[in-house]
């Protein structure tokens, strides 16, 4: 098929993306300009009133740091947590490989609304790590693990996990178990080895996880509002707070963008430091 | 006993032996090749003596030292890989210098050794080039450069040429023998290709299934094949089927040959195509001679030497005459003639 006739595959997707994404993404913008009146209805109009106020709001500002402040924390978790899970898959010769690779991406196909209830039996304060702590007389009173930033962190953590396992086994294309003989065939204990010669091949990979880990982390809403306990308030929660309970679209607009600019920026920064990691 | 011994080395996998047996001694500066087709078994033994895998049974003792058990790091073997292994990420300089790094030598000594090591492999003035900034060939001598500056007890080659074009190859080979005599460095040499082998080694050890099926001198190898394998392997060779008369001589197509047959069963006759003249019909030939007769298919004309293939009573004669003598004509009824003690009777193989 020629060139010209070729795209008309991507018509479908694109017509699909047209109909689902970009059009409510032109709604958001357009609802950005709006404002809200005084009796909280919308109002029709060309204006950055809204935007000038959700700027200047400290809480727009807490939010922010709330949310960095989590998504570093649970990517930074996560990434220690996944880094050795798909270093194991992409070394071993394992009969049982693929089936392991699939057990680590597995959490990716539970609903993350059964996953936060999951994590409530565990953490909880009769869940099993109070419980087995309590039984082996390390604590009298049940530590405070959910419904606070801990279980939040926690409950990311491990539901960004398989991307980044996905994305870190994408990206270990240089690492090469030979360098690693090579290493050691020179004099370099394992431990040196990691150091010089693997931990420095995987950190494009490790760029890329932690990239889209973060991107996750920000934009997670479930999590934070279920293991949060309404004690939690970042970015995304807010955003949907104000779509729903207060129905306040100009503001949930402009936080939405906002965030969005935020993560471009991000990326943006991140790009360029990744191609100053690979040179 | 020798500088390096290994004795009895066995490595099995879940569904294949890699190593069956292997015993050998090389002494101090030797060059040794370890030649044998591919799966042999020649890099799981290097992979042995490195310490990147352990061996299930047997011993590898260093200069009177067992070491068969001693971590990679530990070694001090300088390992050449097939595909260099070049860390990516490090400048050449820094490649080269990575094992004494490790060794924790002084960064004044590190440099001048390092400049030293890249002028002996002719490389001097790339030491700042990342590896994907440079040619197979250059790689390759990085690579080599970087196993010898740290002074290692044996020098580990796997197939370090054969990812080079053919010239290339062939400078090389003769780079490295020489770098190799002037350092005194004892060397194990992996390779498939008997004429690396041939050339760059004092002695040979001929790989087969696991075992080591011939040591010897490269004449050793050449001349007096041990084994039906080894003559297939080394070198090219007519394999002819011959059979004995009512006296126990050997016969070939209709002719007796002073030629002893081996013990029982049915055998081969091995013949190298360069010893092997072409004379005309009518001529006697000496006592000590083989000599049957047949018609000339073709002669093939292949550069530095002439093919011809003669048929005979019951198969066919490789014959390689040196080019610029006479070429027999096609058709030609001819004796073919060599040295009763240049044919190598061996048994036929069943399997
Ligand atoms: N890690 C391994 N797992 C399973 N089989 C292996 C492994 N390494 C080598 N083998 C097998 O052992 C045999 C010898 O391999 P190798 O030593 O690489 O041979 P060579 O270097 O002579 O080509 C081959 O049949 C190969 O498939
Ligand atoms: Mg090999």
């Amino acid at each position: 098929m020629s060139d010209a006739r070729l795209k008309w595959l991507l018509l479908p997707a694109g017509l699909f993306v047209l109909a689902v994404y970009a059009w409510p993404t032109l709604g958001l913008f357009r609802n950005a300009f709006n404002e809200t009146g005084p009796t909280g209805a919308m109002v029709e109009t060309w204006s950055l009133k809204t935007t000038a106020e959700v700027l200047a709001d400290s809480f727009t500002f807490e939010l922010t740091l709330n949310s960095l402040w989590l998504s570093l924390s649970a990517t930074l978790l996560a990434l220690a947590l996944s880094y050795p899970v798909a270093l194991f898959l992409f070394r071993t010769n394992s009969r049982f490989r693929g089936l392991l690779a699939v057990v680590a991406i597995m959490p990716m196909l539970i609903s993350g609304v059964v996953r936060v209830f999951g994590w409530l039996a565990i953490l909880g304060d009769r869940g099993l790590v109070n419980s087995l702590a309590q039984s082996f007389g390390l604590i009298t009173a049940p530590m405070k693990l959910v419904f606070n930033w801990t279980g939040v962190t926690i409950g990311l953590a491990e539901s960004i996990m398989p991307y980044m396992i996905l994305a870190l086994l994408a990206g270990f294309g240089q690492l090469d178990r030979t360098l690693e003989e090579a290493s050691r065939s020179l004099g370099a204990t394992p431990m040196r080895t990691f150091l010089r010669v693997t931990l420095p091949l995987s950190l494009p990979a490790l760029a890329l996880a932690a990239g889209l880990g973060f991107v996750l982390s920000m934009s997670a809403y479930i999590t934070p509002k279920l293991l949060g306990g309404g004690r939690v308030f970042v970015l995304a929660t807010e955003i949907f707070e104000q779509a729903t309970t207060n129905t306040n679209w100009p503001v949930a607009s402009v936080l939405a963008i906002y965030t969005l600019v935020l993560l471009l920026l991000l990326l943006a920064a991140s790009n360029l430091a990744a191609r100053g990691l690979k040179r | 006993m020798s500088y390096l011994e290994l004795s009895g080395l066995q490595k099995r996998y879940r569904d294949a032996v890699a190593v069956d047996d292997v015993s050998l001694s090389v002494e101090k500066g030797e060059a040794v090749a370890l030649l044998g087709p591919s799966g042999c078994g020649k890099t799981t033994t290097l992979r042995m003596l490195a310490g990147l895998v352990d061996p299930d049974r047997g011993a590898i003792r260093l200069d009177g030292a067992e070491v068969t058990r001693l971590p990679a790091h530990k070694r001090n073997m300088g390992y050449v890989f097939q595909s260099y292994a070049l860390f990516p990420h490090l400048s050449v300089a820094r490649n080269v210098g990575f094992g004494l790094e490790e060794r924790r030598v002084a960064k004044a000594e590190i440099a001048r050794r390092v400049v030293e090591a890249l002028a002996m492999v002719r490389l001097s003035g790339l030491d700042q080039r990342r590896p994907r900034e440079l040619s197979g060939g250059q790689q390759q001598r990085v690579a080599l450069a970087r196993s010898l500056v740290i002074r290692p007890s044996v020098l580990l080659l796997d197939e370090s040429l054969s990812n080079l074009d053919a010239k290339l190859r062939d400078t090389m080979r003769h780079e490295i023998r020489s770098i190799q005599r002037s350092l005194g460095i004892t060397t194990l040499f992996v390779t498939h290709d008997q004429v690396e082998a041939l050339t760059m080694c004092d002695r040979i050890a001929v790989m087969h299934r696991g075992r080591i099926a011939q040591i010897g001198s490269p004449e050793d190898i050449y001349e007096r094949p041990a084994t039906r394998f080894v003559a297939e392997f080394v070198g090219r060779a007519n394999a002819l089927p011959a059979t004995r008369d009512a006296e126990g001589r050997v016969v070939l197509w209709g002719e007796r040959l002073p030629v002893a047959a081996p013990a029982g069963g049915e055998f081969d006759l091995f013949v190298r195509p360069q010893r092997i003249r072409i004379l005309p019909i009518s001529e006697p030939v000496a006592d000590g001679m083989a000599r049957v007769t047949g018609k000339v298919l073709r002669s093939v004309f292949v550069g530095d030497h002439v093919e011809v293939l003669v048929e005979g009573a019951a198969g066919q004669i490789q014959v390689e005459l040196q080019s610029g003598t006479a070429l027999p004509q096609e058709g030609a009824e001819v004796a073919l003639v060599w040295r009763a003690r240049d044919t190598l009777p061996f048994p036929r193989e069943t399997a």
